[in-house]
C-alpha cells in the first residue's frame, strides 16, 4: 500500500500478511504512519495505490474511542447488534463481562471513565466475532487487571483463529506475539527472532512509562 | 480493494436497523441541554422583549402573492418573526450539534454495517420530528400573547413548522460541511438572524423589497402572516419554504453519504 499526505509519503509499499489464528503486532515511532496503516486495512482511508483483500469479516478498533456519548452502554450493543444483524446480544454481554465493566450498563459513554469508554470502544469492535481483528492500541488506559483480561479474551481469539493484528508502542511483553513488524519509512520489516527480547521496552515505552 | 465476507442471514435479528437507527437518533438529537433551555426559557422572553419592543403599532407588510399591502399590528407581526428567528437558531444549533458530535460514530455504524440509507432515512426523519415539535411549543407559547384565531394558528404553525425544517436541515448541511463548531454556530446565528429579521418591516429599510425573496424565511413569514391576518393561505409561498428545507437537507444528506462511505466493497 502506498499512502501520501500531500508530500509527506506515509506508507511506500507497506506490505503485510496475517493468517488465520496468527498474533500480529506493528511496531513504530510515532507519526511512523501506524493508524494510518491500519484505517486503510480497515477501509475507513482512501489509499494512493495498493490493494487489501481479507477473507472473512473484519472488526476494527480505533486508536481514540469512537462511541456516541448520549447513549448508554447497552444501547451501544443494540444499536451495533442492529448494524450487524445480529440475533441476539449474547456475544455482547459475555465481552462485558470479561472485560469488567458490567455495571456501567445503563450509563451513558459521555460519564464513562477513559479505560472504560476503551473498553465500550473494544467491545463493538469484537461484538460480531469477527475473523480479521484490527486494534489500534487497544489497551490505552487499562489498568493491570484489565490489561490482563484483555489477553486472555486475544488467547481465546486465536485458539479460534482470529487473525489479529495489534498497533502498538508497547512491546512489553514480545513473546506473546507471533510476528512483529516494523513500520520505518513507510514499509513494514517483519523482526527477526533472534532480536526478539522478552521485557523489552520501546523507546516509546520509556517515554510513557 | 478489500473482500469482505457479508453474514448471510438465517437467525433472525434482534433489533431491526431503521426502528433502532430512528431511536437513537432522536435520542441524540434531543440531549442537546442548552438547546432545551432555549426552547424552554429564550422563546417565551424573546416574544416577551419583541412585543414589548414594538408596541402596537400599524405596520404595512406586503403580500407578494397578491401585491397587497397589508396594515397590521406591529406587535403580532413582532411575534411572528421573532418566532420564526428562535426557531432557526434553536433548531439549527440543535441539529448542527447532534450531526457534527455523531459524524464518525455514525461512519462507525455504516463500517460495522449499517445501509447509508437506513441511517440518512433516520436522521432525516429524526430531524423533521425535533422540528415539527419544537415548532409546536413556540406556536403555543405564542398564544400566551396574542391569540389569532386557529385558521391563522395553523398558519403560523405551518410557517414555523417550515423555517424549523428549514434551518434544522441547514444545521444538518453545516454538520457535516464545517471543520469546527465555531464557524456552524456562527453560521447559524447569524444566518437567521438577517434571514428572519430582514423580513419583519418594524424598523428595516429593507422590508418589503424584492431582494426578501431570495432568503429561506421569505416563504415561512409569508404563508404565516397572510394566513393570520389576511386568512388567505399562500401554498406556493409555503412550498417554497420547503424547498429551501429539501436544498439543504439534499445538500447535507449528500455530503454525508460521501463523509460516511466505507471504501471497502464485498467480494
Amino acid at each position: 500500500m502506498h499512502k501520501s499526505y500531500g508530500r509527506h509519503q506515509v506508507l511506500r509499499g507497506a506490505d503485510l500478511t496475517v493468517d488465520p489464528g496468527q498474533l500480529v503486532a506493528v511496531v513504530g515511532e510515532n507519526g511512523a504512519g501506524k493508524s494510518t496503516l491500519l484505517k486503510a486495512l480497515a477501509g475507513t482511508l482512501a489509499t494512493d495505490s495498493g490493494r487489501i483483500e481479507v477473507s472473512g469479516t473484519l472488526g476494527y478498533c480505533p486508536q481514540d474511542p469512537v462511541v456516541s456519548d448520549n447513549l448508554t452502554v447497552d444501547q451501544h450493543l443494540r444499536y451495533f447488534a442492529a448494524a450487524h444483524h445480529l440475533p441476539d446480544l449474547r456475544r455482547g454481554n459475555e465481552l462485558i463481562d470479561r472485560l469488567g465493566y458490567a455495571q456501567y450498563r445503563h450509563q451513558a459513554a459521555g460519564a464513562l471513565s477513559g479505560g472504560t469508554r476503551q473498553k465500550l470502544n473494544l467491545t463493538l469492535a469484537l461484538l460480531h466475532d469477527p475473523d480479521l481483528l484490527l486494534l489500534d492500541e487497544p489497551y490505552q488506559g487499562f489498568d493491570w487487571d484489565t490489561y490482563l483480561r484483555f489477553w486472555d479474551l486475544v488467547s481465546d481469539l486465536r485458539a479460534r483463529g482470529k487473525a489479529i493484528v495489534i498497533i502498538t508502542h508497547l512491546v512489553f511483553e514480545q513473546d506473546r506475539f507471533d510476528q512483529l513488524a516494523d513500520l520505518t519509512s513507510g514499509r513494514l520489516t517483519p523482526r527477526p527472532a533472534n532480536l526478539r527480547q522478552p521485557g523489552q521496552t520501546t523507546e516509546d515505552d520509556h517515554v510513557r512509562h | 480493494m478489500s473482500a469482505i465476507e457479508l453474514r448471510s442471514g438465517g437467525t433472525p435479528a434482534a433489533y431491526r436497523p431503521f426502528p433502532t437507527a430512528l431511536k437513537f437518533s432522536l435520542r441524540n438529537q434531543t440531549r442537546n441541554r442548552l438547546a432545551a433551555i432555549l426552547l424552554v426559557a429564550f422563546v417565551p422572553i424573546w416574544y416577551l422583549l419583541m412585543i414589548a419592543m414594538a408596541g402596537h403599532k400599524p405596520l404595512n407588510f406586503r403580500m407578494y402573492a397578491t401585491g397587497r399591502m397589508l396594515s397590521v399590528d406591529g406587535g403580532h407581526l413582532s411575534l411572528i418573526s421573532a418566532g420564526l428567528n428562535a426557531l432557526s437558531m434553536i433548531v439549527g444549533f440543535t441539529v448542527f450539534d447532534a450531526i457534527r458530535k455523531t459524524l464518525r460514530f455514525d461512519r462507525r455504524l455504516v463500517f460495522a454495517g449499517y445501509r447509508q440509507s437506513t441511517l440518512i432515512a433516520a436522521k432525516t426523519l429524526a430531524t423533521a420530528t425535533i422540528a415539527a415539535g419544537v415548532a409546536a411549543y413556540a406556536a403555543l407559547v405564542m398564544l400566551v400573547f396574542w391569540r389569532p384565531g386557529p385558521a391563522g394558528w395553523l398558519a403560523v404553525l405551518g410557517g414555523y413548522t417550515v423555517i424549523a425544517l428549514t434551518y434544522g436541515a441547514f444545521g444538518l448541511l453545516l454538520g457535516v460541511l464545517v471543520k469546527g463548531d465555531l464557524e456552524g454556530f456562527f453560521l447559524i446565528i447569524m444566518g437567521g438572524l438577517f434571514d428572519t429579521f430582514l423580513q419583519n418591516p418594524l424598523g428595516n429599510p429593507l422590508a418589503n423589497k424584492p431582494i426578501l425573496e431570495y432568503f429561506p424565511s421569505f416563504g415561512p413569514m409569508q404563508f404565516a402572516v397572510s394566513g393570520s391576518f389576511a386568512h388567505t393561505a399562500l401554498w406556493g409561498h409555503l412550498a417554497l419554504g420547503l424547498a429551501w428545507a429539501t436544498a439543504f437537507a439534499l445538500g447535507g444528506l449528500i455530503i454525508f453519504r460521501i463523509r460516511t462511505r466505507s471504501r471497502t466493497h464485498p467480494r
